[in-house]
């Protein structure tokens, strides 16, 4: 072989491989980006709702400062299609709920959960009070703080911190908006039955953090086991104790900045239905969340560590006259929101953002309860009653609604 | 093969892009500590906006690769690529200019942005875009600094080291926009698929080309002998550059990125790591002879850079893999995984380059016990992290699947991180070490390093690749 002839087939097979390496790069470059781009045009035309749900502007500020704040890089936005996934977060995230996401903001770390289906998780006094001083509401939390969102307090937020968290809050809305008519219209779209992988974006509930409270959720018997009590106490000071305090009389750090305020725990008796409730469900209209990734068992060692909180006192027995004003005044006053027997149910109830107190199921100590009718509950629909009430009816309010707690009832918290 | 003119190194250049390697490397090593001990620690530095964890993140990655890997690749680019062409780089002012755009142009504000909170949340393409602007500009000048010398010399001698130098450049400028400005336009998991092409090339294109290149380069030099197989570099390349760009996808499995895609960076991901073998062959072939553990730093770094590759990319094939996937993404074990790309495999090999054009000037200081400790630090250091974060991931992993409460998997890696935070020290020991060992000792203490290839008309020799007809490995 002539060295020009095997110069020249050597040239050759260069400018041949440099072509073909362009055309590798233009290669992927369609096949995993221009195509996957165009399918997922395609996707979002035929599943999203007719009239997307668009960002408002205060969302898309905040959306900017989530976005220089790197929280993407510890909280990803996609449910993925994996069991663990939709068994922890929700249905896995589709193109279309993505379609205003510019940019997109899917990430590849979890330090902290998924945000993808955050809407609606939290209460907004919890994110302020959590992005002020994270640890001051989740003890072993290593999300940064952001004081500086903030004039001096969690409850003054600067235009960013609200911006920022009405971004949060509208995370997986879109979908949840779009309601049993967007889901179906989104399967009828995704035409994906066969294809098991996909079809997983319909299976199971929307958002199935395990936080988010579930206003009349069923609530599964709590094992009870004395033995236990150490084991709850442990997890109290773990999770409970920032919002309701070390002892349970609702002075935790974040306490002071939470509406409504964590209950003082020392002061009220609860059934063990109510507080399989309230640990199962969370409390809706309130801080308080479900706490449903905790096992049964460790959810019933905490319920025995909340009732071992309560100081039992021992009060002064009402004369039945005093039951007699009490049952007048609750009839007139208070039975239109808590129900006829204060199961909670009364019939402006549902109209309610937060469910009732089910007498029932919990009793207040005699000095709280006045308290709370004095006072009432910033932040819940409880007025103070001072201006409509003499001292002696509170009194008696106050000694009748103790005397509705039933705890032997079983676990029907409504009728 | 007629005998070569003596090249003309572009001293001053390699010099000004390696000081800048090192300090670009010890401030985003600086960066890396402070995100790391504030897992540990995280009010350290609550109230002020700048030391917020997410942007100092972005200030830490970008600062690797722009700073440290691309600062340390053009100083190795302005000694090899005079040696490999034959002739000095196009211009010395325009290198000049380069150098202060790519530091006080791209760099500092680049960091001072982020910082200030102007950034972008797309990973490894977190400066601004007026900044990428300017990354774009660069990169152009430097296709027009080096590029020439090579279609100058005719392409049937070219060596693999320039046709990596050649490729990497091309196809880094070719792919940059993708993650930078691609998903600043096309919104939601359509702009993912962008960043995962670009999250991929970042690596593919244009680190593992330049690092490969500093491989296939230092290896001759520095033993005298030619590679085993020229062939099989030429393979290799071509391999490389088919198969990195179709693993983009892999980021975002069980993402709602059509399955087909997967599929495709999936396949290729594992076919990648075949071709990755084939490449580390052939290096640790032409390593023979050598020994383990080289006595010229340079060429030390080099070969445990090769050994760190074939582990980055063999792990790469298997967690893209969707079983092994679904356990570990999301998890340190990927940070553990990057570590072991950026550091292990990339910084290696720009250590290594770097270590090697130093040796060759004689105005350079260098202090070889120095060198010597920042390697063990540097290996000892990168195997620890890896280690330890891999668990961490391995632990986090499990805690998910198995449905635990959130909370229990971070507080089962606060040991982890609170071990990653030390390990991270001990490497920085290794960076400052590395510095001073190119910072101190006597004025061309590294000549005596220098082995027979050294006389730079020799070398160029040995960086010649003799044409296929004639090629008898």
């Amino acid at each position: 072989m002539s060295a020009p002839t095997s110069t020249r087939a050597l040239r050759m097979a260069y400018v041949v491989a440099c072509v073909a390496g362009v055309l590798f790069f233009v290669t992927s470059v369609g096949l995993l980006g221009v195509w996957p781009t165009q399918m997922l045009r395609d996707q979002t035309t035929r599943m999203a709702p007719e009239v997307p749900l668009r960002p408002s502007v205060s969302e898309s500020r905040g959306r900017l400062v989530y976005a220089r704040e790197g929280c993407s890089y510890c909280h990803s936005q996609q449910v993925r299609f994996t069991a663990a996934d939709t068994r922890r977060f929700g249905a896995p995230t589709l193109a279309w709920e993505t379609q205003f996401d510019t940019p997109h903001m899917l990430g590849t770390r979890r330090i902290g959960p998924d945000l993808s289906r955050a809407g609606g998780t939290r209460s907004l006094d919890w994110q302020y009070a959590h992005l002020y001083a994270p640890r001051d509401v989740v003890r072993e939390s290593v999300m940064p703080a952001y004081p500086w969102l903030f004039d001096g307090a969690p409850d003054r937020p600067t235009q960013e911190a609200r911006d920022l968290v009405a971004y949060l809050d509208s995370l997986g809305r879109a979908r949840e908006v779009a309601g049993p008519e967007g889901e179906a219209r989104a399967r009828e779209g995704c035409d994906c039955d066969d294809d098991p992988l996909m079809a997983m974006a319909f299976e199971g509930r929307l958002n199935n953090h395990p936080a988010r409270a579930i206003r009349h959720g069923e609530a599964p018997a709590l094992p009870i086991d004395a033995a236990a009590l150490p084991r709850g106490q442990a997890l109290f000071a773990r999770h409970c104790a920032t919002c309701h305090g070390p002892e349970g009389q609702g002075n935790g750090p974040a306490a002071s900045h939470l509406r409504p305020a964590p209950k003082n725990l020392s002061q009220h008796d609860y059934s063990n239905a109510r507080l399989a409730s309230a640990l199962w469900n969370g409390v809706t209209g309130a801080a308080m969340p479900a706490w449903r990734d905790l096992s049964p068992d460790d959810l019933g060692a905490l319920a025995q560590a909340v009732q071992a909180l309560s100081v039992t006192r021992v009060e002064p027995a009402p004369s039945e006259a005093l039951l007699a004003q009490g049952r007048e005044v609750y009839a007139a006053n208070c039975a239109q929101c808590h129900g006829t027997d204060g199961r909670g149910d009364g019939t402006a109830a549902d109209a309610l953002p937060m469910v009732p107190a089910n007498f029932t199921q919990q009793q207040l100590s005699l000095s709280e309860a006045v308290r709370v009718l004095r006072e009432g509950i910033p932040g819940s629909p409880m007025a103070p009653w001072t201006s409509r009430l003499t001292s002696a009816e509170i009194l008696a309010t106050a000694h009748y609604v103790r005397s509705l707690y039933t705890p032997s009832l079983p676990g029907h918290l409504r009728k | 093969m007629t005998t070569a003119p003596a090249p003309t190194v572009a001293r001053g250049l390699v010099r000004a892009h390696g000081i800048a390697a090192l300090v670009t490397l010890l401030i985003s090593v600086s960066f890396g500590l402070v995100a790391a001990f504030q897992l540990q620690s995280p009010d350290f530095g609550a109230g002020t906006p700048s030391l917020g964890w997410g942007r100092i993140r972005y200030a830490h990655t970008q600062g690797i690769m722009l700073g440290w890997l691309a600062n340390a690749f053009f100083a190795f680019l302005y000694h090899a690529v005079p040696i490999l062409t034959g002739r000095p780089v196009t211009s010395e002012r325009l290198g000049i200019w380069l150098c202060a755009l790519w530091n006080f142009g791209v760099m500092v504000p680049g960091w001072v942005l982020v910082l200030a909170g102007v950034s972008q949340p797309l990973e490894w393409a977190e400066f601004p875009l007026m900044v990428d602007v300017m990354v774009a500009l660069v990169l152009v000048g430097m296709g027009v600094q080096f590029l020439p010398g090579f279609f100058r010399r005719g392409v049937e001698s070219m060596y693999i080291s320039s046709w990596y130098i050649i490729g990497g450049l091309v196809f880094t400028l070719l792919s940059y926009p993708m993650g930078n400005v691609v998903p600043e336009v096309v919104a939601g998991a359509a702009g993912a698929a962008f960043s995962g092409l670009w999250i991929h090339d970042a690596v593919g294109l244009f680190v593992t080309p330049l690092a490969l290149s500093t491989m296939y380069f230092v290896i001759p030099a520095s033993t005298g002998r030619p590679i085993f197989s020229h062939f099989l570099s030429m393979l290799g390349f071509w391999l490389l550059f088919f198969l990195y760009p179709l693993n983009g996808t892999h980021h975002y499995v069980f993402s709602v990125i059509p399955m087909s895609a997967q599929l495709t960076a999936i396949i290729t991901s594992a076919l990648l790591g075949v071709s990755v073998v084939l490449v580390v062959t052939n290096l640790l072939l032409s390593l023979r002879g050598a020994g383990w553990l080289p006595r010229d730093p340079a060429l030390r770094f080099v070969s445990t850079g090769i050994v760190f590759y074939l582990i980055v990319s063999l792990q790469g094939s298997v967690q893209a893999q969707m079983s092994l996937n679904q356990r570990v993404h999301f998890t340190d074990w990927v940070i553990a995984h990057s570590h072991m790309a950026m550091l292990g495999f990339a910084s290696f090999a720009a250590a290594g380059g770097l270590i090697h054009a130093w040796q060759r000037m004689p105005e350079a200081r260098y202090h070889a016990g120095a060198l010597s400790w920042a390697y063990w630090l540097m290996t000892i250091g990168l195997v620890l992290m890896v280690a330890d974060l891999t668990l961490a991931g391995l632990v986090q992993g499990q805690l998910w699947l198995d449905g635990a409460p959130w909370m229990d998997s971070v507080a089962a890696s606060r040991k982890y991180w609170a071990a990653r935070t030390h390990i991270g020290g001990l490497l920085s020991g290794g960076f400052i070490l590395l510095l001073a060992g190119l910072t101190t000792g006597p004025r061309g203490g590294g000549l005596s390093v220098r082995p027979e290839g050294g006389d730079p008309v020799a070398q160029s020799r040995t960086h010649l690749a003799p044409s296929l007809a004639g090629d008898h490995t």
